[in-house]
């Protein structure tokens, strides 16, 4: 019975309420349909009117709520004048153009009169009309100025999100244009409307930054766009929650003075609850994309360097256990995250057990076999010092055997020797340039103190240079490196080095 | 004795008997040492080497691994088991299937986190689920004898046979009757290793699990990978 009860409310008593909120989608279809076909014996049946009626609402938002002001015919005609050319391509001249845009228009605002459709109300058992007006007009400075409905606006919202615009700002547009015409329950609706949208904005971060620790280069530009359609709406909607404050200020200011708003008081306190709740929410998404920026800019740091340095993929390397079909390798994951193993000992219960030699009752506990051997690697990073090392002791002793025989001498006779002797590839190498830089550090090197303490890498290497020299080679001796700025020695397209002279000196 | 040796073998002993080293726990003035002390830093180093011993810094703490194989500081197979609770190697392997799941819960890689606080028993078990489901499908298939020792098939078939939870009463509990209970068996380890801390059901990875997983892995991963390669 009760749910009988509920059924009959939902058709009768609800019908009227959805009537109402269907209505804002009735002059779209009634405009779209058939509405070049009848004009001009359809001369301009290749044009929209669905379309061209979306883009118009989209340009009278963007001229009467963000830029304040009434749109003029001059300034709807130059705007769809445009349309024709870019979207539809149809060679029009001017009359012609001039002919469509007014038909349009007078189609858009219906010739002057509300749009209307009539319904049967069944809870109160008779026809009722609903009327509907997009675009309106006022008088002003002695012009006709025309501005969009709320119930444009909100049909619009309703049909997508607004990419290039804020959801938020649009709706709170929207939020004051009820307040002004005294709908504080259609205001409370929109505010709900807001809070959705604040709700969603704070899921979508969580979802960009998921995307972001996955995939970073598509995540990259998933948060971008995020960027631009929240972050940078932040001020502007701010500003907006203000002036909507303020509005319901002044109307609950009003309260004393006017009975209208007197009678709707409840609302209005609901309304600045609400809104004010809603201001806080939008706080906390502020907070919550600063983190995201945060933590995107940390991850994209990352990303760009292990693009240079390769990271120990987890996922990658339970794919390449999985592929092997060995569960014996994952100990090689597992083991090293374990801390020091401190228990030594028997444990009684193991020497109670060895005692008293009591069989297993369960089932027999099984033994892995460790088979495994402490294996000896040879790291990447030792490869690569044994490599330096190696280098590093022939360009020396080449520099060496220089400084005997010329002792003074610059850095493109030592190249020339070593390309006699090694051919273009030893300039390929990065410890030759490495050498230079570690070279470069002083500007003398005094062998006798150098044999006795190093202070630097490349002293090392020098030090083990000379000690398979005669020791009477190297006694006193001193070498002096002289930097030759304006003569720069070119490598290759982008290499180049300032000319060093070396100069023997004996103290 | 040598104030700066002194100082070294104390944070040694610390580390190698368990004992965190932080900034802000009653070691702090050891902490302050090892950071602020060049000589008792290098002397720590070489000794934790010679023990075969690796040491990370990470949120101002001190955390120490002895790797894999370590014969004197490390665990082996049997003694984890002991410590796990559980008696066959497949049981054993299961667990080190569960650990890893958990770490890719928390890591895609040792450089990029997935930014979970938390992770609670369900969840690891539908990543379980998830990654075992191609064999999971396979299983109907085929023949038991089939069936390698220390395959994943192996575990596979450990993980399906077992109920998700052993009943409504116990349903928490740690055991190895019931997928639940195993995902907690696990859990309690972590904890009792320092790994996770657990708060009403969310299990939120310490400190020194985030340290071994960005540094130790960070540095061995050339060696982990030829291990895995079969080089």
């Amino acid at each position: 019975m009760a749910q009988e009860h509920i059924l009959i409310r939902d058709i009768i008593q609800d019908h009227s309420e959805r009537m109402l909120n269907i209505k804002k989608y009735y002059p779209y279809f009634k405009l779209s349909e058939n509405a070049f076909t009848q004009f001009q014996g359809g001369k301009y049946e290749e044009l929209d009117m669905g379309y061209i009626l979306m883009a118009v609402l989209r340009f009278f938002i963007e001229e009467n709520n963000f830029k304040e002001k009434d749109v003029y015919y001059e300034e709807y005609k130059e705007f769809v004048r445009e349309i024709y050319r870019r979207d539809f391509m149809i060679p029009l001249d001017e009359d012609e153009e001039e002919e469509v845009s007014a038909y349009i228009f007078d189609k858009i605002k219906n010739d002057g009169k509300p749009f209307s459709y009539s319904y049967f109300d069944p809870a109160e058992k008779k026809k009722k009309t609903i009327r509907i007006k997009i675009i309106d007009s006022r008088i002003k400075n002695d012009k006709i100025g025309y501005f969009i409905t709320s119930d444009a606006i909100e049909f619009y919202l309703d049909t997508k999100e607004v990419k290039d615009e804020s959801t938020i700002s649009i709706s709170q547009v929207l939020l004051s244009k009820m307040i002004s015409a005294k709908n504080f329950k259609g205001g409370i609706e929109v505010i709900k409307r807001i809070n959705n949208e604040v709700g969603r904005l704070k899921a979508r971060k969580n979802e960009v930054l998921n995307i972001l620790n996955y995939d970073v280069f598509n995540g990259i530009k998933i948060y971008e766009e995020f960027l631009n359609s929240v972050i940078k709406w932040f001020d502007e909607e701010q500003k907006l929650f203000i002036k909507n404050m303020d509005l319901i200020k002044t109307a609950l200011d009003r309260v004393e003075s006017d009975s209208e708003y007197y009678n709707a008081v409840d609302d209005i306190y609901y309304l600045e609850t609400e809104l004010k709740m809603t201001i806080s929410r939008h706080k906390e998404l502020l907070t919550a994309c600063t983190d995201l920026q945060m933590k995107a800019d940390e991850i994209i740091e990352k990303a760009k360097f292990s693009k240079i340095k390769r990271e120990f993929d987890f996922k990658n390397a339970l794919g390449m256990i999985m592929e092997k079909d060995d569960t014996t390798l994952l100990s090689h994951i597992v083991m090293p995250l374990l801390g020091i193993n401190i228990n030594k000992s028997f444990s009684l219960k193991s020497i109670d057990k060895m005692l008293t030699l009591k069989n297993d009752k369960k089932e027999a506990n099984e033994i892995v076999k460790d088979h495994k051997e402490e294996e000896h690697y040879v790291y990447d990073d030792e490869i690569e010092d044994e490599r330096i090392k190696h280098n590093f002791s022939n360009l020396i002793k080449e520099l060496m055997e220089c400084v005997f025989e010329y002792e003074k001498f610059d850095l493109v006779l030592f190249n020339t020797r070593l390309r006699n002797k090694y051919g273009d590839d030893v300039f390929k190498s990065s410890d030759y340039y490495s050498m230079l830089v570690h070279l470069s550090q002083k500007s003398e090197y005094d062998m006798d103190e150098i044999m006795e303490k190093q202070d630097t890498f490349f002293e090392d290497y020098l030090k083990e240079a000379l000690k398979e020299l005669d020791e009477s080679q190297y006694r006193g001796l001193k070498l002096k490196l002289i930097y030759d700025s304006k003569e720069k020695i070119k490598f290759f397209e982008d290499a180049c080095v300032t000319n060093i002279i070396f100069k023997l000196d004996y103290s | 004795m040598d104030r700066e040796l002194e100082k070294a073998l104390e944070i040694v002993s610390v580390l190698i008997t368990g004992g965190d080293i932080k900034k802000t726990n009653e070691h702090a003035a050891l902490y302050e040492e090892f950071t602020s002390n060049a000589g008792v830093y290098d002397m720590v180093i070489s000794m934790l080497k010679k023990f075969n011993i690796s040491l990370y810094e990470y949120k101002d703490g001190l955390y120490v691994s002895p790797g894999e194989n370590n014969k004197i500081f490390g665990y082996t197979n049997e003694e984890i088991k002991k410590e796990l609770g559980v008696r066959l190697n497949r049981e054993l392997y299961l667990c080190y299937f569960i650990i890893y799941n958990i770490i890719t819960k928390f890591y895609n890689s040792s450089g990029s986190s997935t930014f979970t606080e938390y992770v609670k028993i369900e969840d690891v078990i539908s990543s379980v689920d998830m990654n075992l489901k191609e064999i999971i499908m396979n299983l109907n298939v085929m023949s038991l004898d089939d069936i390698e020792q220390d395959s994943f098939k192996e575990i596979a078939i450990t993980w399906e046979d077992m109920p998700v939870a052993a009943s409504e009463e116990n349903s928490k509990r740690a055991g190895r009757g019931s997928k639940v209970g195993f995902v907690k068996l696990v859990f309690n380890f972590l904890v009792a290793q320092k790994l996770m801390l657990e708060s009403e059901g969310r299990y939120y990875p310490k400190d020194r699990f985030v340290a071994m997983i960005t540094e130790y892995f960070e540095q061995h991963k050339g060696r982990i990978y030829e291990i895995l390669k079969g080089e």
